[in-house]
């Protein structure tokens, strides 16, 4: 196989002979020219690696020659050597400002002329090696990318679909990953008894990882609470499922509830999660008095003998449910507040009377305190109104 | 940027946090409590988080599984000198019941 396809452009043959000469007898492949326009003519058929030229030529001179291959997308990768009688520092510095890659001073000796084009034919070699492996490197790149857009959306297909409706309250959520697909995870789930089942969780950790355990989460929280039982119940199986089957830094914190409309009741469990707040008669807009509904329980996954507590708490016809995930609360601004819990709960106590609307203020509230942080954890927020 | 440093005290291990604890940083922390662990297998490994500002889930995650790695090896981890935001994280997560918490680093030292 050919090294590579050198042109050599010279007005005057013996020069083009012992030059294709010497280059043939290294292995290269060699066309002739004896001018810049039989070389672009020469170029037109086909595309050589490297041109050696010569700078004094009738009809096109090397100088035009260079500047024309130099300045064409198409051709501007192609090594270009001038050959000229012309020595002396600052003619080296004027053909090299033509945007030629390399000089060899005429006269020449062919054994020059032959290391320069193998050294440059390295060089070439090396660039187009960078360039397969720049190509394989964005292909990769672009796969990951792909698979990472079809995971973020099989993960919006978690999420319950909006706008969520279950007996006697409507509710809606904002999500949003901090890396295209996050570890936060909610489920609502209508029960045979008229009850609701809730739950929220954030898994440790970003990205895939996290994501991956979210959905198991969600699974778990679906066979807990298809076994029956309440909250406690479900935070212990939860518990166990997820030491069972995660790694040593891997669990969730988590808040799971059990809506009971007709005894005005709300069952739940803190498993390290933010603890939600009750607006009283939220639905209805304006300034409403606030709740923390507080608890205090280990994360999900840490140890399967930890022991949960269930609490209880009053939730009545028009209340609103806020439930969230710390990457809402917890952005560092440049003077190193934090908005947190009591600065979340001041914005979600006066809120318009639609869910949708209150959680859009939320976000732009939460953003606006942020400012110019943008959020840096995954954010999710869900809001829960119960009918008046 | 996390800084680190350990220090040996006759069989225990001092470890000492400074500055944010997230997940940008949990591996180069992770790396340190593995090799002390690994190389001195401490009776005790006492970490102090009295320069830590913050603390984030996987920090947090980070510190459970050093106590269950310290466990296996037989020794015991102490945690010490906790400021108000790191304590709250503890609390809410109930965390201050799973690890054995110590007013000073002298306490830590101390403490069995």
């Amino acid at each position: 196989m050919a090294k590579g396809l050198v042109l050599v452009v010279d007005d005057e043959a013996p020069i083009r002979d012992i030059l294709s000469f010497y280059l043939k007898r290294s292995g290269y492949q060699v066309l002739t020219a004896g001018n810049g326009l039989e070389a672009l003519a020469e170029m037109g058929r086909s595309r050589p690696d490297l041109i050696i030229s010569d700078l004094r030529m009738p009809e096109m001179p090397g100088d035009e020659l260079c500047k024309r291959v130099k300045s064409d997308p198409a051709t501007r990768d192609i090594y270009f050597i001038i050959l000229s009688a012309l020595d002396g520092t600052a003619s080296r510095i004027g053909g090299l400002s033509l945007g030629a890659d390399d000089m060899i001073p005429k006269p020449f000796h062919a054994q020059e002329v032959l290391a320069k084009v193998d050294s440059t034919f390295r060089l070439i070699e090396m660039q187009k090696e960078i360039k397969r492996q720049n190509k394989e490197l964005m292909s990769f790149q672009q796969r990951v990318q792909e698979e990472m857009e079809l995971a973020a959306a099989l993960q919006m297909g978690l999420l319950p679909k909006l706008p969520g409706e279950t007996e006697g309250a409507h509710y809606t959520h904002r999500y949003l990953p901090a890396a295209g697909i996050g570890g936060d995870i909610y489920a609502v789930l209508p029960l045979p008894d008229g009850c609701t089942a809730m739950m929220i969780a954030d898994v440790s950790g970003h990205g895939v990882t996290a994501a991956l355990i979210s959905a198991m989460v969600k699974t778990s929280f679906e066979n807990q609470v298809r076994l029956g039982g309440g909250p406690l119940d479900w935070a212990q199986g939860m518990n166990e499922d997820l030491c069972r089957s995660t790694l040593a830094e891997q669990f969730a914190t988590a808040w799971l509830g059990r809506l009971d409309p007709a005894g005005n009741r709300l069952r739940y469990v803190v498993a390290g999660h933010c603890a939600p707040f009750r607006i009283v008669g939220g639905t209805r807009g304006g300034l409403q008095r606030s709740e923390v509904l507080r608890g205090k329980g280990f994360m999900l996954g840490l140890d399967p003998q930890l022991p949960f507590t269930e609490h209880d708490a009053e939730f009545l016809p028009a209340d609103r449910l806020v439930l969230y995930t710390d990457g809402l609360v917890e952005v560092e601004r440049e003077d190193r507040a934090m908005l947190e819990e009591a600065g979340l709960r001041r914005i979600c106590a006066e809120l318009p009377a639609g869910a949708e609307a209150s959680a859009d203020s939320v976000i732009a509230q939460a953003r606006a305190f942020n400012h110019p942080a943008p959020f840096v954890d995954d954010v999710t927020l869900v809001i829960l109104d119960r009918l008046a | 940027m996390l800084n680190i440093q350990t220090r040996q005290e006759g069989t225990a291990s001092v470890v000492s946090i400074q500055g944010k604890v997230n997940f940008e940083v949990t591996a180069q922390l992770r790396d340190v409590i593995r090799e002390t662990v690994a190389t001195v297998q401490p009776k005790l490994l006492a970490i102090n988080l009295e320069g830590v500002s913050f603390i984030d889930s996987s920090g947090l995650g980070l510190l459970v599984a050093a106590r269950n790695s310290v466990d296996k090896s037989g020794g015991k981890l102490h945690l010490c000198c906790l400021p108000a935001t790191v304590k709250k994280t503890f609390d809410q997560t109930n965390l201050t019941n799973y690890f054995s918490i110590f007013a000073t680093e002298q306490d830590a030292l101390r403490g069995s």
